[in-house]
Order: structure tokens, then sequence, then C-alpha cells
């Protein structure tokens, strides 16, 4: 039984560049245009000059409660013992969305044949390519890093097992991960000192992008 | 403007330092789980297979790429760990940006031109390479003896082999070349900054150790010359808690992650350059030894200053003058390790001669002149020359003959002739005249960079275009020889240069080609030496290969390519360097006043400018607006684009078309960024089709409505629209809307424009 994997974000280094989703679509052999596992929202408020726009980079985040996997009919999707990785198995899946209407994160897509394709945390390649695979290894280990994390620009993201993602947070990170803070599914950097944190976190004003 | 944005807790940025009280050093970013390994195909286990290395020349800044093979197919790309230009120093990790991981899909990309062409019966024709290179010379010498070929314009930027100078001037015999830097960049930044003693190294200061940063024009999270920059500014925020200060009229990335954003009135940056060195002068916070030992011409610009207020600067910029004096002394204060980087947003621009001198002048003020944190005097890399190695004897073919420029009465009016021996917008007026009838295009596309319409037609109208490209363009559709060129990860590569995350290094990156050459294509070297060949140049081109070339390059520090590229990283850190490195040359100053460089001060009388720092309006040189042209139009650069090549990367096109929210439309050209309150006004929604109208031209593009610009500014993304790269031509190539508005000094075009946008009807 290993250790549950679990994604960082720094929204303080983020530059909005789309490095990671790009990567992702690269490292995975995606379209161009498919829909993406790991996304860049932008979250934007105010007039100019009062104006903000804050880059939020988001995927699926191997939920330790794993929504997804609960009501998914054929059991196409696997919360994996061994590293916490969230898989589905393609064979299996029906396209019926549950899973897209029960994820936090909007991160199930669904290709042209109608099949749920996700982030593996690049356990394997390609839609479906998690399913099977043996435990995930650290780089430390032999294994890959995740393509998102391996390109990012700004080094505001990290992927690995959760207690060494919380060894390379900050205190404050740490801190409010262990107060369930965004539900305890990822590790996510304080922003400032102010109300933007409590704003982001609450959608307070801000519009999707 | 408000000027109570301060107090508006969402404009400001505290540190994690702040927040945590926790300072995280390199280690705790560069941790283990940052490091590279690549993955396995099937498995997410590291990868055992092929891989290979790549100088990323997607912006030709020298990223190290590390990339993935299978079946003679890039399939993979990440950063090379600890490199210079992709990292952000030791042991850190190194990433590709989403412009250079497009790389992978260029490789292989059917819609590449595959072959070489030439042009018979007014149509292109598919050639073999000997045919090609047969073809272009005849078509060369016979250039020669009708035209002369002094009259042949090399036009090669960024060429991956340095030998083309020694093909068009040295051989041919033409003194006729053009280039980006000085011509269609940011003329005004790099010669100014040259003249006043620290070359072009205004672009990057010293980011590791500096404690207060000003991004003068500069987005440098979202456009960098290369990724240390942005990891740079990133790791001054987090490790020295630094000030970052953003003075653009765009939000920007860069700005939302400032201390301090000045959404200035675009064109007005002299003016408050002259005003921070008043409150700077005045209050006595500048470095009274330097000046006094170490400058000329301090007299001149403190007189310039005298009456510059911030309260005078505030009418002219739109900004507080609480926030002018603020930048001012929180600069001054933190000198020596504060640090400006200004590149072309203050440089395209008519009056940008005078904003460079100007806010580089502050430099020598607060003499952060290289010291640790502030404006760092970079040393490049020296390499041997090969032709020496090998003891060619060059002919100098071009000796003694003139630029057009600078020897006809035609162009007598143009004060840039004391300084440049081109300048980009007269080109077509020289074509008309008869002194360029010809050019060789190679990484270059000129249609992007002023004028468009004209120089279309000048393309037209050559008598030979030789066109060395990967894709289809308004060049090379319209060339009579079409050369078509491997890509990067295709060939054999050494990059350098000055700046990197190493400030007090000397480096190389090298890399072997990842693949052979894709389809029927050649890599550049191969191209100029097959031209060279076929015009019995051969004998002075000795080398059996690029890389024997790169071997004679590297001698110089007894290394090989083979050896650079070798083991796990493709980068040599060489020989070190220090601070102060004007105190070893005892001649050296930093001049505020020009007015002993003859050229300029030549140039400057002709255009009714003065040697010393001064503020020169907006209009004086190019547009203004009316109220038949009310909005002040300028054009861009995003994070997804590199100048006008990617265009042709789906996958560049898509993070652009999402960053805009408008990935669902089947419109993939760029898109015209409109405040609110303008869109308003002329019944514009974001998604609509709107036509854009200069005095001198018209397009139509998508319309992006958001407060991220100022009333009054309308923006685009560049390098879209007729004759780019853009598959379907998409978009507003926004110099259709150009005439040759240019700063009169280095004839750098002047991109801001008065213009008035409508709805067309269309979505």
């Amino acid at each position: 039984m290993g250790e549950q994997w679990m994604f960082y974000f720094d929204p303080n280094r983020c530059l909005g560049c789309q490095a990671c989703s790009v990567a992702c679509k690269v490292r995975h052999g995606r379209d161009p245009d498919a829909d993406e596992w790991r996304t860049v929202h932008h979250l934007r408020r105010g007039e100019y000059p009062d104006f903000e726009d804050v880059p939020i980079s988001m995927s699926c985040m191997h939920c330790h409660d794993a929504p997804c996997e609960k009501v998914c009919p054929p059991n196409a999707i696997e919360k994996r013992e061994e590293d916490g990785i969230v898989t589905v198995d393609r064979d299996r899946c029906i396209g019926c969305h549950y899973c897209g209407w029960a994820c936090p994160y909007g991160a199930p897509t669904y290709g042209d044949d109608g099949l749920m394709s996700k982030c593996n945390l690049c356990l394997g390649e390609g839609p479906g390519g998690g399913a099977g695979q043996p435990e995930r290894k650290t780089p430390e280990e032999g294994g890959s890093t995740p393509a998102c994390v391996d390109n990012c620009v700004g080094e505001a993201l990290k992927a690995g097992p959760q207690s060494e993602v919380m060894a390379e947070a900050s205190r404050a990170a740490a801190e409010r991960f262990e107060n369930g803070v965004y539900d305890g599914r990822v590790i996510v950097e304080p922003v400032r000192e102010d109300d933007e944190a409590d704003a982001l976190a609450d959608g307070d004003g801000w519009l999707d992008g | 403007m408000s000027d109570s944005w301060r107090d508006d807790a969402g404009l400001t940025r505290r540190t994690l330092l702040k927040t945590t009280g926790v300072v995280a050093g390199a280690a705790g970013l560069g941790g283990c789980l940052s490091g590279r390994s690549p993955a396995d195909a099937a498995t997410g286990a590291a990868f055992k297979g092929e891989t290979a290395f790549g100088n990323c020349w997607i912006c030709y800044h020298n990223c190290g790429q590390q990339v993935r093979v299978r079946d003679d197919t890039v399939v993979d790309v990440t950063g090379v760990d600890g490199h210079p230009r992709g990292s952000a120093g030791a042991g850190r990790n190194g990433t590709v940006c989403p412009k250079g991981q497009t790389q992978v899909d260029k490789t292989h990309d059917p819609e590449r031109i595959k072959r070489p062409y030439v042009r018979e019966d007014g149509e292109l024709r598919a050639a073999t390479w000997d045919e090609a290179f047969e073809y272009a010379a005849q078509r060369l010498q016979a250039f020669d003896e009708e035209h002369g070929a002094e009259t042949f314009l090399d036009a090669t930027s960024w060429a991956e082999t340095p030998i083309t100078t020694q093909l068009w001037r040295n051989l041919y015999g033409t003194p006729e070349r053009i280039s980006r830097g000085v011509h269609v960049c940011a003329g005004p930044t790099f010669v100014a900054g040259g003249m006043m003693g620290v070359g072009s190294n205004s672009r990057v200061p010293d980011y590791q150790n500096a404690e207060y940063l000003i991004m003068w024009g500069r987005n440098v999270f979202e456009s960098f010359a290369g990724q240390f920059e942005a990891k740079g500014v990133l790791e001054a925020l987090e490790n020295n808690g630094a000030t970052l200060v953003t003075i653009d009229p765009q939000h920007t990335e860069t700005a939302q992650k400032s201390d301090v954003w000045l959404p200035i009135e675009p064109r007005t940056d002299g003016a408050l350059a002259l005003a921070m060195a008043n409150v700077i002068v005045e209050e006595g916070l500048y470095d009274e030894t330097f000046v006094e030992e170490r400058t000329y011409g301090f007299d001149a610009y403190r007189e310039a200053v005298e009456d510059k207020t911030p309260e005078w600067a505030a009418e002219i910029t739109g900004l507080d003058p609480g926030d002018i004096r603020e930048v001012a002394v929180g600069f001054a204060e933190a000198a020596p390790s504060a640090g400006i980087s200004v590149w072309t947003g203050t440089a395209q621009v008519g009056n940008g001669w005078k904003a460079a001198q100007n806010i580089i002048a502050l430099n020598g003020l607060v003499g952060n002149v290289d010291r640790p944190g502030g404006l760092r005097m970079w040393q490049g890399t020296p390499l041997a020359d090969p032709f020496e190695v090998r003891g060619v004897d060059l002919p100098n073919n071009a000796a003694g003959k003139t630029p057009a420029l600078q020897r006809y009465d035609e162009y007598a009016d143009y004060p840039v002739r004391h300084l440049v021996g081109i300048a980009h917008n007269l080109v077509p007026e020289m074509v008309e005249n008869g002194h360029i009838n010809g050019i060789y295009c190679h990484h270059d596309m000129p249609l992007k960079d002023g004028n468009a319409e004209a120089w279309l037609a000048a393309i037209e109208e050559m008598d030979l275009v030789i066109a060395v490209d990967v894709y289809w363009n308004g060049v090379s559709r319209n060339a009579d020889v079409v050369l078509p060129e491997a890509t990067q990860l295709e060939k054999d590569t050494l990059g350098t240069g000055s700046w990197s995350a190493y400030n007090d290094r000397q480096w190389v990156t090298g890399s072997k080609a990842a693949v052979d050459p894709q389809f029927d294509t050649k890599p550049d070297f191969d191209i100029v030496v097959g031209i060279a060949e076929a015009m019995g140049w051969g004998e002075y081109f000795p080398w059996d290969s690029h890389e024997e070339f790169i071997d004679d390059q590297l001698s110089v520090h007894d290394l090989t390519l083979a050896e650079v590229s070798g083991g796990d990283r493709n980068y040599e850190l060489l020989g070190e360097y220090g601070y102060e490195q004007w105190t070893d040359d005892e001649g050296w100053v930093f001049r505020f006043d020009l007015d002993e460089v003859p050229a300029f001060a030549q140039a400057a009388e002709e255009a009714g400018m003065d040697t010393a720092p001064e503020w020169v309006p907006p209009g004086t040189y190019g547009d203004e607006t009316d109220e038949e042209y009310p909005l002040e139009f300028y054009d861009t650069r995003a994070v997804f684009f590199s100048h006008g090549s990617t265009q042709a990367r789906p996958r560049s096109r898509e993070a652009y078309a999402r960053r805009h929210d408008l990935a669902d439309r089947d419109y993939r050209g760029n898109y015209l960024v409109i405040n609110p309150r303008d869109a308003a006004e002329r019944g514009i929604e974001t998604g609509d089709m709107v036509a854009v109208e200069s005095a001198t031209g018209r397009g139509e593009l998508m319309a992006y409505v958001s407060e991220r610009t100022r009333p009054g500014f309308v923006t685009t993304e560049y390098g879209f629209g007729e004759g780019s790269t853009q598959p379907d031509e998409e978009g507003l190539n926004s110099m259709r809307l150009h005439d040759t508005q240019m700063d009169p000094i280095t004839g750098q075009p002047d991109r801001h424009l008065a213009v008035d946008v409508s709805p067309t009807g269309g979505e």
C-alpha cells in the first residue's frame, strides 16, 4: 500500500502560460483542440486600472474521496490502493457522464467516441493509459515527472506522494491543507495576505474564463 | 485614473516571504519533486529509450530541450536541468515554454515546405536540390550583371549558422544587410544604450540579486528572452522579497504580480523617466561618487530634469504624482541592487529614442551599473572564427561599397542614414528607386515588421527573391527560389549568448540533431554552402558538415559538440567574470549627454532633437489621434507566439484562443483587445468581427472586449493575417495599418498608430 499522490499549486508562481496544458497534450499525443485534461482558467474582476486577472491551473486532483468513482455505474473508475491515482478503464466506460457531474473540478473529458478520459498523473500514456499500470514511482525511484510539472515555467506545479509534497510546501500551505481548505484534495499556496485568497475560494466577484 | 488603487488590496502583491515568515530557498523549490526524468512511453517509469538534446530556436534564445524520440519521431519535449537559458540556475528544473513545445509538432508537420521550388514561366515548380542550387546561382549571376550585386539585400536574422555574411558580403559583394535588432526590434534601446556606455544590457538586469525591479514596458512573465528571465524575477520576489514595478498601459501577468503597476498613458515613458530623475536629484538620492567619477554630461541632465516634477509628469502620463515619487525613491534607495528592464515596449514608437535615453539615464544616476542586482554588463562567450582556424583567405567583395541609404541624395532627408545602413520602412522606396532589386530572406519575416502593403508590393517588384523557410507565407509564396529548411531538432546546433541564469559565467549550449532532416529539407548550413558551391565558391567552405564547423568554433575552449552535448546535459559553463567591470577601463564613462557622439549629434540636429535627455511629446514623430481616428493602436506579444513563426502551429493558436475564451469559435486569427467603454460606444461585443482602420490601411479581425486595456487604447497580437504563416492568413496583419512611421534616429518602425474601430456585422 503506497502513499496517496497529490498535486501542489502555487498561484504566486503561475504565469498563466499554458505550458502545463500544452505539455500534457504533447506527452499524451492528444490533438491541439481536444478538451484538456489540465487547463488554465483565468479569474478576472474589476475595471481598468483596478483590474485583476489571476491564472489557475486545474486538472483531476486524484481526490482522496474520488466522487467520480462513487457514481460510476460500470465501475470503470478506480481509486488505486497503491498510489491513490484515479484511473479509468475505457473498456468498461459507457460514456454516461455521471463522473463529469460528480467531479468538483470538471476534470473528466469525453472524446468523439463518447468515452471518458482525464489526467492519469502520467502513470501511463494517452486516454485510459493509467489503467492497470504498476505502482507510480517518484523520479528518485526511477519514475517519470508528470508532463505538466516537468514544463511548468514558473515552477508553480508539483506532484508526488503527499508527505513529499507537504515537505516542499510552505508552512502556511501545509496548515491550510491540514485545516481542510479545498477539502484536502490539493495543496495550494496562499495568495496574498488579503481578501483575494478567500475570494478565490468562494468565487466572490470573479468571472471564470 | 484612480489614485486610490494602492489601497485596493487586490493590486498589492505580498510575497510568500511576508505571508509565511519563511524564506523558501532554492533547495525548497528545487526539491526532489522538480527533478527531470523523462517518461517511458507506456509505464510512467523512467524512459530507457532514445533521448536527445536541442537548443530551442522557437524564439532563438536557446533554452535547453531534452526530447524523446520513438521510431525516428520526436514525441515529447522537456527542459534541461540547470540550463543557463531554460532554468533558474544550478540544480533547478529545466522547462520548455508553450511555444518551444510546438517544436515537437513542427518537426513532423505535413504542412511544411517539403522540397525545393523554382519559378518557371511565372509558376513555382518542385525541383531537386541540385536544380534549385544551380538555378539560384544562374539567377544570382544574371542579377549581378543586370543590377549589380550591391543592390541585393541580405535579410538573414536568426539563422542557426553564422556563415551567411561570408556568402553575401564577402563573396557576392553586397553591402546591403538588414537584421532584426536595431532595425525592427528596439533600435532606440540598443543604439542609445550603446552610445551611453551600457550596450543593450538594459534589457536584462541582474535579476537574482535585485531588491527592486522595474519592468518598463516589459511583460517579462509572458514575453521573455529565455525562460530564465521569468524565473529570475520570481526568484527575486521569493528569495529577496524584492519590490516589482510594472510600467505598462496594458494589464499583463507581470502587472498582476507586481507590487506597483503604473498604467501609463502610451508613449509618455520619457516624461515619467525625467520626473523620476527630478525626484532622485532633488532629494539627493543619487550616487554622487559614481556620477562625479564615471559619468559625462550630468550638468545637462540635471538641467533637463530641473522642472520636470512628478506633478508635471502626472499631467502627461495620467499617473498619480505620489506614485511617481514613491517609485523614484524606492528605486534610488534600493540602488545599486535595483534594476530596470527595458526593451521593445518603449522603443517601437516615434519618440522612442528619448524614452530610451531618459530611462537608461536613471541607471547612471543611481550608480547601479554592473553592480549586483542592478544593470549587469553581461559578457558574451568568445568563439573561434572557423575561417581563421582553417586559414581560409576570404576576399571582401563588398569593400568600398556604400549602402544606398548613405550613398544617394534621395535619402538625404532621413536622419537615420547617419547611424544605420538601412531602415526597414525605407526598403520599398529603395526598391522603387532601383537601389534594392533582390533579397535573400532567411529566418526573417519583413511583412510583420512595418508597412506590410508596401513590402508586399516590393517583394513582387524585386527581380530576384530567394526564400529559405519552413512554411509558406507572403515571402516564400512570392519567391523565385524556395529552399526548404530543416527545423531545429533536425540539425546540429551551437548556441551561446551573454545573459543567463548564471550572472557571472560565460556558457555554451550544443545539440546534435535529434532526428534526420524531414521530407526533402536541409539544415541552413548546408543550404548556404550549397549556394556557394553552385556559385563556384566551394573552396571557401572547407567543412564536410556543420558539426565540423561548430567544433572549430568551440576549439577556443578545447571542446567539441559531442562533448558539450554528451552525458546528461547539453551545456557547459565557461569563464567567470565579476562586477564593476568598468573599473578595468579607465576611459569608460556613462554618458547622459550624447553631444560627443558625432553620428548621433548630426542625426539629432536634423531631427530637431537635443543631445541630452529631454521630453519629446507623442506625435512629434508619428501619429496623433484625432476625431477621425480617435483610438491609439499598438501590437503586442503573447506567450504562445514567437514573432510571426508559431502562428502556423495549431497548439499555439488553440492556447491563444483559450486564453481569450474564444476556443469554441472557428476563427483562429488574432483578437483586437478593446476596453468595454470604447466597445459599447461602437456596439461591439466579444466575438464580433470588427474593422480597424488607420489613415493608410484597413483590416478585419475578431474583437475581445476586456478591462485589460485602457480606454482609448486597442491592441492585438502581431504576426497574423495577410502574408503571415497562419495557414489561412486569418486575422489582421497589424502592419497593414502602418505606413512609414518611425524613430527618426534609428529607423525603428513606430507601431503606435491612430485608428478607428467599427463592427462589420460578422461574428
